[in-house]
């Protein structure tokens, strides 16, 4: 009974965060430090599972906000908005939240079962990707995002350029002193991701849905019969499903990449494998949906295998469930922690638990919450700029933060009526960190003839000018999306 | 634009609001950082013998500077904000622009400790490749002077350790450790408790041993001594054995200054001089220190160490302060700047 008290307290914690725009899992695992000592009085093992819950049922519930909203839930599932809100526009917004919803379940349960199945056997496998091997994985990410998933490629190379600057503002590794500041103490510690990732997507279409042209879905559509509907398009569309869950659950194995840019690379991957759609990929084809929503919750479940072998964390959130564990007694990459069952059944429990959960929760209510689609926008609007402003000030309330947010709102207002890709942006603002650090690391303890010895390096190198190829001169059917 | 300008309003005031507590302890890191989870859990320790709330509250920054500059300039001057530092903010106060200043405060108590190198057994040690950053600087030093050997002037130890050290940059923690274990970098270090989950296992398994520790400051004898835990391996030790000659000169002293600022200062409370609530929470810490239970759960969680309470804590900041002298503080400046590329910058005002 308590078990299930958790995964219930867990899933509806971990929903309400996940729909709320912008927040997403770290936020939600973020605010948990207030009250997770009462799990370490009751039972401790109460908390892991009502923390994984969180997880899960986090990551699913970020569909909402980019479906209904056109706003991301969270920056790893930002993707979901590209098709997912022109359906909601088109009245069809219960068969997108159902496509994402199902997909998202189907590859939580699948790669969440491969997880924590094979735990154990992971740690040899981590070890063949070193340092090369996840530069060339990064540099993938670049030009799967900037050249395949955008029509106006230049555009989007400047805007990967114009990202890129605003990520490597901080610190510069070289001689950890302050760099790109212009004096302003704040920024040493880098511009923080919440105020970047809600200024640049969800203020355009807040301010888009309180000042423009109205955006409200067609009083003459039902959202009757369209779980349904989403349901079978995902089997219809199971490779698409299930090669986002392949990307998400890899790229949520590599320790340190992020899941920020799985949703992205599922995307480019849809979209480059089905070349000649009947509806453009940006007008609301559920493919488009299928396949970023694929990556979430396998990248949120694969993200635990380095978290819990070596204690090293495999994303940003994975940082915070460590935390977490430690203040309940579970130090994550010992080898005591690796003989406790109990423990190791309480993270499958409370993951495979809430992911299932949070599944039949949305799905019963989809059609109820996708009513928000014929609701005037501003009615509700100011309502989303509250949470958005409040999502992103977490958790240290700082003036400079609001700042932040308001430059980076100019920035997306300016990106998307210039069309220059925001997704690209967005990518290259994530992945400068990575791309320079990575870099230093390759070019100091690497040379040109022992990096020719490294062939999954060479393959990916290999990929990535096919990428480039294929997105420049090949690719007619490109996004339109800024 | 009405509408706009509320609902940014309503949202402001609903994020300002935030909860009271007796006592405040300021950490400069965010959530889940290494800092902010000794604070958590020590807190959650002390409090039962405070009898009072504590309060944590965390002011990240780069480099965790700014939130110990907040609280010099304006927090310590309340009575109920106690400043958390770690070793780190002990190596800035050398040789970075800081405002803080340890002569100002009185030590609640602190944890000194030690820090443990490990190489692998396939790298050379004379070749080695480690991850840079300011907080390596210790280990920077101490293997130029095992790799390059006595007599020799600081710029013959810079010019020593360019030729023979790769100098990984851009390596966070989480990377370091697992470059290591994947055999690209040669030396990785850590705290005990850290090194026990994270080197030890490599070394169990045949493909590391233990290169070189700093040794355990004794603030009154203003020396280090082996350590128990991991014995022969102090770098002194290991030097001697190596050169015939125990280290000494500029370059070693300068390597003495930066150690002791970063180990024996490695997690600190301070309170401002003459803070009223001081005496009380020496109290309550020195009752902690002395339950097996308490100790027991910190000795699990954050690792076994000694505390230094008090005016012993005090004294270990004299200690420290008494190895700051125009030529170590040079000679800091010169190697990280010239050998390792760092920001650095000679402070003149810490010898007043």
């Amino acid at each position: 009974m308590e078990i299930l008290a958790a995964i219930l307290a867990g899933t509806i914690y971990g929903l309400i965060i996940g729909i709320i725009p912008s927040a997403g899992a770290t936020t939600g695992l973020v605010l948990m430090f207030g009250f997770i000592s009462w799990f370490t009085a009751f039972d401790p093992y109460l908390g892991v599972i009502f923390v994984m819950a969180v997880v899960a049922a986090s990551t699913t519930g970020d569909s909402f906000s980019g479906v209904l909203l056109g706003i991301p839930g969270a920056n790893s599932a930002a993707a979901t908005m590209v098709d997912g809100f022109p359906l909601a526009l088109q009245g069809k917004a219960t068969y997108a939240l159902t496509a994402a919803i199902t997909t998202s379940t189907v590859n939580g349960l699948l790669w969440g079962t491969l997880t924590f199945a094979l735990l154990p056997w992971y740690g040899s496998l981590i070890m063949i990707f070193g340092i090369p091997e996840l530069w060339a994985f990064v540099m993938l990410a670049l030009a799967t995002v900037g050249f395949v998933s955008s029509k106006f490629w230049v555009r989007s190379l400047c805007a990967i350029g114009i990202g890129c600057f605003i990520g490597l503002i901080g610190m510069d590794p070289h001689t950890a002193s302050d760099r790109y500041t212009f004096g302003w103490d704040y920024l040493a510690d880098s511009v923080q991701i919440m105020p970047f990732v809600a200024g640049l997507f969800a203020v355009p279409e807040i301010l888009k849905g309180l000042f423009g042209k109205a955006q409200v879905a067609k009083m003459q559509t039902t959202q009757r019969g369209q779980t349904w509907e989403g349901v079978k398009a995902v089997w219809d569309n199971k490779w698409d499903g299930l090669r986002g869950g392949f990307i998400g659950a890899f790229i949520g194995f590599l320790p340190g990449l992020g899941g920020a840019m799985s949703d992205w690379m599922a995307y480019g991957a849809t979209t480059a494998a089905n070349p000649n759609e009947k509806i453009p990929f940006g007008q609301g084809n559920i493919k488009g949906v299928i396949g970023p929503e694929g990556s979430n919750n396998a990248q949120k479940a694969t993200s635990m295998i380095p978290t819990v072998l070596f204690g090293i964390p495999g994303a940003s959130f994975a940082a915070i469930v460590m935390a977490l564990f430690m203040y309940l007694d579970f130090e994550l990459g010992t080898v005591d922690l690796m003989q406790d069952t109990q423990f190791f059944n309480s993270m499958f429990i409370g993951f495979m638990g809430a992911t299932l959960l949070v599944c039949v929760i949305c799905l019963v209510f989809t059609r109820w919450i996708a009513m928000i689609t014929y609701v005037p926008y501003w009615i509700y609007g100011p309502v989303l700029l509250v949470f958005v402003t409040w999502a992103c000030v977490q958790p240290y309330y700082r003036w400079e933060d609001y700042a932040i947010f308001i430059l980076c709102s100019v920035l997306g207002i300016t990106a998307k009526y210039t069309k220059f890709s925001r997704p690209a942006m967005l990518i290259g603002f994530i992945l400068a960190d990575r791309i320079e650090s990575l870099s230093l690391q390759m070019t100091s303890l690497y040379t040109i003839d022992t990096l020719l010895q490294r062939p999954i390096f060479l393959g990916l190198c290999a990929a990535v000018i096919g990428m480039f190829i294929y997105g420049v001169f090949i690719n007619k059917t490109r996004l339109d999306y800024s | 634009m009405f509408k706009l300008l509320t609902t940014v309003a309503l949202a402001t005031t609903m994020a300002a609001s935030s909860a009271m507590a007796d006592i405040t302890l300021v950490v400069p890191q965010k959530p889940g950082s290494g800092t902010t989870v000794w604070t958590e859990i020590v807190a959650k320790e002390l409090e039962p013998f405070l009898g009072e709330k504590i309060n944590i509250k965390l002011i990240p920054g780069a480099r965790d500077i700014p939130g110990f500059n907040k609280w010099h300039n304006e927090l310590r001057f309340q009575d109920d904000h106690f400043m958390v530092s770690h070793g780190g903010n002990g190596v800035s106060f050398l040789h970075q622009d800081v405002d803080y200043d340890y002569s100002e405060y009185e030590s609640i108590g602190l944890m000194n400790l030690n820090i443990i190198a490990a190489i692998r057994n396939d790298a050379d040690e004379m070749k080695p490749s480690f991850s840079a950053g300011s907080g390596m600087i210790p280990e920077a030093f101490a293997m130029t002077m095992l790799i390059c050997g006595p007599n020799k002037s600081v710029d013959q130890y810079v010019d020593c350790f360019k030729d023979n050290v790769t100098w990984v940059k851009g390596m966070k923690g989480s990377e370091r450790r697992l470059a290591f274990k994947r055999g690209e970098l040669a030396g990785s270090r850590e705290n005990p408790a850290a090194f026990k989950k994270h080197a030890q296992p490599v070394i169990d398994d045949g493909d590391a041993r233990i290169w070189f520790h700093h040794g355990i400051l004794d603030a009154a004898n203003a020396s280090h001594s082996d350590d128990p835990n991991y014995p022969g391996f102090q770098m002194e030790i290991l030097f001697e054995e190596k050169y015939g000659v125990a280290p000494s000169g500029e370059f070693y002293e300068a390597y003495v200054l930066v150690k002791s600022f970063r180990d024996g200062l490695q997690k600190a409370i301070w309170a401002n001089k003459g803070n009223p609530n001081s005496a009380k929470l020496i109290a309550a810490l020195t009752a902690m220190s002395q339950d097996p239970d308490a100790i027991a759960v910190l000795a699990t969680k954050v690792g076994n160490y000694d505390w230094l309470i008090g005016a012993a804590g005090d004294q270990q900041r004299d200690t420290l302060l008494s190895f700051v002298t125009e030529d170590t503080l040079r000679n800091l400046v010169k190697f990280s700047t010239e050998a390792l590329e760092l920001n650095s910058n000679y402070k003149p005002s810490l010898l007043d």
